[in-house]
């Protein structure tokens, strides 16, 4: 049986068991952290514009006729500027102070826009995410990572150091970058024109007919996996590497320049309705059957 | 106010190398030795890719799009963007990191043309190595040099966010790698148009890289 005064002590010591680790939590994190949250009326194809230097921004489709922007900043050092002009919202991170370290300049940007929004994003470090938007989009980055999927539209990304994946992408995709490595994954493009000096990129899904695929490397590893239901002409060269190839490629009947320098081939596989052009300097390639 | 004149001469560019030429730029060509040696080298670069190439004067399909691109990008044709020649500029002086993103892109962009004029065309008709090399040296040295200079804007870059920094710094050290090493490929082998397309490409890497450097620093 306790007293009366043993359960008052019991009863501090749970107080404290619940407030301590909460401070604690609370101290974990930065002490201006706030979130802001705005909503703007747009019509149809409305475009956004994004410029974060620091953080993630995950942009999001949905029915309605309106962007909300969802923005979390680390500390006030930092401010959200918001607006409308017409039909474009503008959105951008500005810094004010003067000297500030990177995690007290983040922010975190998760945006629902309609699924026709034309978006130009440019974040250098942190990540970008697009899903189901449809509209025409260009992606900048410096370090962040570039993460779409069930997009559509003409769709140019640019990085420095980040990594771009695509996955059910539509319409035309242009991707360039220094050393990140691209994923394309079950594209739906009719062009596809994919660039990067040292990184590798992997392309599996079907080549649709009359689509064009250009992917280009100096180093690193150029992958493709094709299916026998496939149907492409191959061009493919590594000027000092090595090209593996798992398709049986009739060669090209009409008269056509083969490559003097380095390592190529040429050829149709199946009736050869989409154009497939792989070429790296110093780097792999390897054209895989995909299981 | 010869540099306003410049700007606007610049401007009119594409019309000028297609043969329309209005009285104020021909008036501006009269009076200004920079913009007449800039001419002066377009001229002598599409001759001299013509009488090479007789049978194919274009440049490659890629040349072009890539060029034009660009000059899309940058505004330089079609609608230029109000103000964007408005900021004071030593044009053509190997000082274009003064200046914001599209003048600075557009300045590498000539520089860029007449490379990619000097390394288009077909091998087949130049069978001469050393005509070859020389073609290529001549049309990458004061590209080179100009971009080495420029260098010096990232190493005094704002250490703002490492992570950034570190990222601009290696893909810089990988593209001179790349340049290194396709210009010893074509050292080796003069009429290797594939080596020539990627020095190429990585000069065009590297003048668009450090044009983001710059545009960055200005905007911290």
């Amino acid at each position: 049986m306790s007293t009366p005064s043993s359960r008052s002590g019991s009863l501090s010591r749970k107080v404290a068991g619940v407030i301590v680790p909460g401070l604690l939590l609370l101290s974990a994190l930065p002490a201006s952290a706030d979130k802001i949250q705005r909503h703007f009326k747009v019509d149809a194809r409305p475009v956004v514009t994004v410029h974060n230097p620091n953080g993630t921004i995950t942009v999001r489709a949905w029915t309605k006729s309106e962007v909300m922007l969802v923005a979390t900043r680390a500390t006030d050092q930092v401010v959200v500027d918001a607006e409308q002009n017409g039909n474009r919202v503008d959105i951008l991170t500005r810094q004010v102070a003067e000297s500030a370290s990177p995690e007290s300049t983040r922010a975190d940007y998760e945006i629902s826009v309609p699924e026709d929004a034309e978006l130009q994003i440019h974040d250098d470090s942190g990540g970008v995410n697009v899903s189901n938007v449809l509209g025409d989009m260009n992606v900048e980055t410096i370090a962040a990572d570039v993460d779409m999927a069930d997009v559509a539209g003409y769709l140019t990304v640019k990085t420095v150091g980040g990594s771009f994946q695509c996955a059910r992408c539509a319409g035309r995709l242009e991707v360039s970058s220094i050393t990140g490595n691209f994923r394309l994954i079950d594209l739906r493009s009719t062009y596809v024109r994919a660039q990067t000096s040292d990184g590798n990129i992997l392309f599996t899904g079907q080549f649709l007919p009359n689509s064009t695929y250009r992917l280009k490397n100096y180093n690193g590893v150029i992958e493709v996996r094709f299916s026998p239901e496939d149907s492409f002409d191959l061009n493919a060269t590594s000027l000092k590497g090595k090209v593996h190839n798992e398709a049986k490629l009739v060669p090209p009947s009409h008269h056509r320049f083969l490559p003097r320098f380095g390592n190529g081939l040429f050829g149709s596989y199946n009736s050869g309705r989409a154009m497939v052009e792989l070429s790296s300097f110093d780097g792999t390639i390897n054209i895989l059957k995909r299981n | 106010m010869r540099v306003a004149n410049c700007s606007a001469f610049l401007e009119q560019l594409e019309q000028w190398m297609e043969g329309e030429r209005s009285p104020s730029a021909e008036a501006h060509i009269r009076s200004c030795q920079t913009c007449r040696n800039l001419i002066a080298d377009l001229d002598s670069i599409r001759d001299t890719a013509s009488s090479l190439a007789a049978t194919d004067p274009e440049p490659s399909e890629r040349v072009w799009t890539a060029l034009r691109a660009q000059l899309q990008d940058e505004g330089l044709i079609h609608a230029l963007r109000p103000g964007v020649w408005d900021t004071p500029k030593r044009w053509l002086q190997g000082t274009f990191w003064v200046l914001p993103r599209p003048v600075l892109a557009g300045a590498y962009l000539v520089a860029l043309i007449a490379v990619g004029f000097a390394l288009s065309g077909s091998s087949g008709l130049l069978n001469d190595s050393n005509l070859w090399m020389s073609r290529t040296q001549r049309s990458t040295q004061p590209l080179s040099a100009s971009l080495e200079t420029e260098e010096d804007a990232i190493s005094s870059m704002a250490d703002t966010n490492p992570v950034v920094t570190a990222s601009l710094r290696k893909s810089l050290a990988i593209i001179d790698n790349d340049i290194a090493l396709c210009e010893k490929s074509v050292r080796e082998e003069p009429q290797n148009e594939f080596a020539r397309d990627y020095l190429y490409e990585a000069y065009q890497q590297k003048a668009d890289l450090i044009a983001q450097v710059t545009e960055g620093d200005e905007g911290q």
